[in-house]
């Protein structure tokens, strides 16, 4: 008896202790979720504040869309693009920089500052050296004799520009991961390749590139999701132009919300960007979780 | 240790080295120069890789701005919504971890966070935002420190979870034993155990509460209310060419977070060794 209305007592606790974060989370996550899958199917209004039921047609309006279309296309070579070159840059720098050389701690450290700065601040000095007249690398590239580069203002590079720097940003994450994941490889396994005679690129796509194989599966997984958030950057260094090219899904769906309360579209780009999220993570996740 | 791929010897390695310490660190000395030189240096054409004239004429300019408020604004926000997360965090990890909930709740709850964490912010803000109007929360700090649970949360509960679930259970028994109630063993036993897990989730949440801009966007719209990223945006926008002052606001936004970078640097190259797989 005793024991029971103590089971019961300890229940209570842990249910209490529980519930303020289960509380905020259902409030803060999935009735936000649920509110726009059902907003995807209405047409509202919100300055009458009425809602009425329009089936398929905002996904139907939203598809047929072509800046939706193109800030959807804008997206995704903006994710892949980065995702790749900052993990291939990353392994690398971790294959470069393996092992214990003086000071490699500062050098380590040194090196993640920019994932550390706020995206804002890496925003204001990126925009300062791509200025178009006064910009450094403007100056850099005129004193070389080559022409001006339209960083922000020319609509085939401006995408790139923000790639780059999400480049810069975020390469160091990649290399303090990958060397992380070397780093708890014993270092005979490569010694002993390196006596049984294997060349050094067989070394790399042989033995480590497999050894590491989840872990930079997993890295992808995250730079992934990452980028394909992409908003802060555009915002402050292009606003999504020049004209749309570098109009992204968040940006998108955040104009249609707040600027033009074209809630009913904004829903439904919402769930098709949610369908492509999953989607892409369920590929990486696929590919982690095969061998085990 | 054999070295991989390069000789470090050579002539290539130091140089590998220091073109890898110039990419990454020349913008952030750029932050430091520009705000250091007098407006008329920033606007030449030929930009000067030192300030002729240093001067501190840009951080007064910011005091007498008073943009300090907006530097609090941050501090605050950042400070109290990490409170709030590592309270909240610590205790559903605890519970998660200690308790079986039934409709296998405990799975279902992790997986649900993580898959929220994965999600587009500005996906969830309409519903959010209608939320917090009708609420009252819109334009206000305590806001930001709730909406920001969005991140901080899931993030918090997953690494808490991973501390207390590696804590051997003999302990917490044998204060159970000794008469203590499930409070109190959770706040002497547990809470010192995992304190050094406690610090390394707060700095990892104080960087993106320090970092976020969508929400704060959003839902601020007084000046004095602004917090260091909004301050800056508007900077970009509106002055195109005060670059000193820009500079000034961006330094004092990035000396904080960079103060952390060795305890990130140890975290991380041991947590993604061991844990993540």
């Amino acid at each position: 008896m005793i024991r029971e209305t103590r089971m019961k007592g300890k229940a209570l606790f842990f249910w209490a202790i529980l519930s303020p974060a289960l509380a905020l989370m259902v409030w803060l996550t999935a009735y936000p979720m649920l509110s726009v899958a059902v907003t995807s199917l209405q047409n509202y209004n919100y300055m009458t504040d009425t809602r009425s039921w329009v089936g398929l047609g905002n996904y139907g309006d939203i598809l047929g869309d072509r800046l939706f279309l193109q800030s959807f296309r804008n997206t995704l070579v903006f994710c892949l693009g980065t995702t790749l070159v900052e993990v291939f840059l990353g392994i690398v720098l971790a294959l470069v920089f393996y092992g214990d050389f003086r000071g490699k701690r500062t050098f380590m450290i040194l090196a993640i500052f920019p994932m550390m700065l706020s995206t804002m601040v890496v925003c204001a000095v990126w925009k300062t050296l791509f200025h178009y007249d006064i910009g450094l690398l403007n100056y850099t590239l005129q004193s070389l004799g080559l022409e001006r580069f339209g960083w922000l203002i020319d609509k085939n590079k401006a995408l790139s520009s923000l790639a780059l720097v999400d480049i810069w940003q975020w390469t160091p994450f990649s290399f303090i991961v990958i060397q992380a994941g070397l780093a708890s490889v014993p270092a005979e396994i490569f010694e002993a390749s390196l006596i049984d005679g294997a060349s050094s690129r067989q070394r790399v796509f042989r033995i480590t590139l497999p050894i590491l194989r989840d872990q930079i599966l997993l890295l992808a997984l995250l730079r992934t999701i990452d980028t394909f958030k992409v908003f802060a950057k555009v915002y402050a260094l292009t606003g999504g132009g020049p004209g749309n090219a570098t109009e992204t899904t968040s940006l998108f769906i955040y104009r249609e919300a707040f600027s033009y309360f074209k809630f009913g579209r904004s829903s439904a780009a919402s769930m098709i960007t949610l369908a492509a999220v999953v989607l892409m993570s369920a590929f990486y996740l696929r590919k982690i979780l095969k061998e085990e | 240790m054999a070295a991989y791929v390069a000789k470090k010897r050579g002539i290539l390695f130091p140089l590998a080295l220091a073109s890898i310490l110039f990419v990454t660190l020349f913008p952030i000395y750029w932050i430091i120069v520009t705000a250091l030189k007098p407006s008329i240096e920033n606007i030449s054409p030929v930009p000067f890789l030192l300030p002729h004239n240093a001067t501190l004429a840009n951080f007064a300019a910011l005091l007498s701005g008073g943009y300090l408020r907006n530097l609090l604004n941050s501090v605050f926000v950042t400070g109290a919504s990490t409170l709030l997360s590592l309270v909240l965090a610590l205790l559903a990890a605890y519970a998660l971890c200690r308790y079986r909930f039934p409709f296998r709740l405990n799975q279902a709850f992790l997986i649900w966070i993580i898959l929220a964490k994965m999600l587009p912010p500005v996906v969830l803000a309409v519903p959010i935002y209608e939320v917090f109007m009708k609420a009252k929360f819109l334009n206000s700090l305590w806001g930001l420190v709730l909406v920001y649970q969005v991140y901080t949360l899931p993030y918090c509960i997953w690494m808490l979870f991973g501390f207390v679930k590696s804590l051997p259970l003999e302990y917490e028994e044998a204060a159970e034993i000794d008469g203590a109630s499930p409070l109190q063993v959770l706040g002497r036993i547990v809470l010192p155990l995992v304190r050094t897990g406690i610090v390394a989730t707060a700095i990892f949440t104080v960087i993106v509460a320090w970092d976020e801009f969508l929400f704060a966007v959003l839902f601020i719209r007084s000046p004095e209310l602004l917090t260091l990223p909004l301050v800056i945006v508007n900077f970009i926008g509106e002055f195109e060419t005060l670059w000193g002052q820009l500079m000034a606001v961006g330094l004092l936004a990035a000396l904080p977070v960079l103060l952390f970078s060795r305890i990130v640097y140890r975290h991380m190259s041991t947590a993604y060794a061991l844990g993540l797989k």
